[in-house]
């Protein structure tokens, strides 16, 4: 009887997990973004200060629910050093969103080459990718046609995959009241055939 | 009744002590990281027999930092030092390579303890100012941190006998410790 009861609560209340890495160059923004998406979907969650978050040499890790799934983020240190540490965990993820520092020009090409070795990886075939152009709350930044072109001939590589560009800032948060929801919900939804009608109601 | 009140007291404007343990092979200078934090100054050590314990106080924040012995046969003891907690400063002698093996094979049985799976894992890549050094990549890789799928954890280089490094882990560890309240 109790069995029957536990099984039952465990299926009502099943959640579907989700990994999701967070990649991008050092001073990219992952960091903040990952504080700013857990201090949104947690209640009660006292993030850190924003402008206290140093450069991270290791892992960080967050877990939100979003409907009836449950994802968890990794944000790995993005130093050219430690991107040699990414792909131990590409074989976990379902997800990957990578983010783009808008207003650094110069190391626009750094990144897109660290994207295409990351898109390229067998590992990583079929992953959905959510790609975030961040710091749209600075003046002159790069605009989302301005990041297409630059990647513009990694659009083969990418294959049969999903993949979403959005403008975002993780620092205001803005865009991200609005998105989050959305942009979760696509990599969830992607992620695997799961339950779409509960998802899309929320 | 008394109790209540300070309860709410405590809870309003008094900060809990963070208990921090300073764990690592023997000579990798716990030690001298735990008088650092503490005088500011570098102190001549013998190795640590036991533990030695002291009270840090780093941006209105108290830490309760315990340094254990780290020889092959007081290891073994480390355990009864694991409950309630906070964080877990793990020093590795950077130049040391030929027992780094081992070194993992510590770090891997601590963080299989139950009573360590909140801890926040900070390891201090330590004596950073030799020639040689590992890198924090190497460091990671040798300690088998990628591995580490449900815990954060932070690389630091730091040199104690030089004060490098060492107030960028605590701050760190300050911001860490306070969004996990």
């Amino acid at each position: 009887m109790y069995t029957l009861l536990s099984g039952l609560y465990k299926y009502m209340f099943r959640r579907d997990e989700y990994c999701i890495l967070i990649l991008g160059l050092d001073n990219a923004g992952k960091t903040t973004f990952l504080e700013q998406t857990k201090t949104r979907f947690n209640k009660n969650y006292k993030g850190m200060t924003l402008s206290k978050i140093t450069t991270t040499v290791g892992l960080n890790i967050g877990t939100i629910d979003v409907g009836k799934a449950r994802l968890m983020f990794w944000d790995l240190g993005g130093q050219e050093e430690l991107q040699s540490l990414w792909d131990k965990y590409y074989a976990e993820s379902h997800g990957v969103i990578y983010i783009i520092d808008s207003t650094d020009e110069e190391r626009l090409q750094e990144s897109k080459r660290a994207f295409e070795k990351m898109v390229t990886s067998e590992v990583l075939e079929g992953v959905p990718l959510l790609v975030l152009a961040n710091k749209q709350d600075v003046e002159n930044c790069l605009s989302i046609p301005d990041i297409k072109t630059a990647f513009s001939d990694c659009i083969n590589k990418i294959g049969k995959r999903d993949c979403l560009t959005q403008a975002c800032s993780a620092l205001t948060g803005k865009e991200e009241e609005r998105m989050p929801p959305q942009k979760h919900l696509d990599l969830v939804s992607r992620a695997e055939s799961c339950d779409h009608g509960t998802i899309m109601s929320y | 009744m008394g109790g209540f009140f300070s309860t709410i007291f405590s809870s309003l404007f008094g900060t809990r002590e963070m208990r921090i343990l300073i764990l690592g092979l023997d000579g990798a200078g716990k030690t001298t990281i735990l008088y650092r934090l503490q005088v500011g100054e570098v102190v001549t050590t013998i190795p640590t027999i036991g533990f030695n314990v002291e009270t840090v106080t780093y941006k209105n924040l108290k830490f309760q930092v315990w340094d254990l012995g780290g020889q092959t046969s007081i290891r073994p003891y480390w355990r009864c030092y694991y409950s309630n907690t906070d964080a877990v400063i793990y020093v590795v002698d950077s130049c040391d390579r030929d027992r780094i093996g081992i070194s993992k094979s510590e770090l891997v049985a601590m963080l299989e303890e139950e009573e360590l799976k909140k801890a926040i894992l900070v390891v201090f890549a330590n004596k950073q100012d030799m020639e040689q050094a590992m890198t924090p990549t190497e460091m990671a890789n040798a300690l088998g941190l990628p591995a580490l799928k449900d815990r954060k954890w932070q690389i630091f280089k730091t040199s104690a006998t030089k004060g490098t490094g060492l107030d960028e882990a605590m701050e760190w560890l300050v911001e860490t410790l306070k969004s996990r309240q």
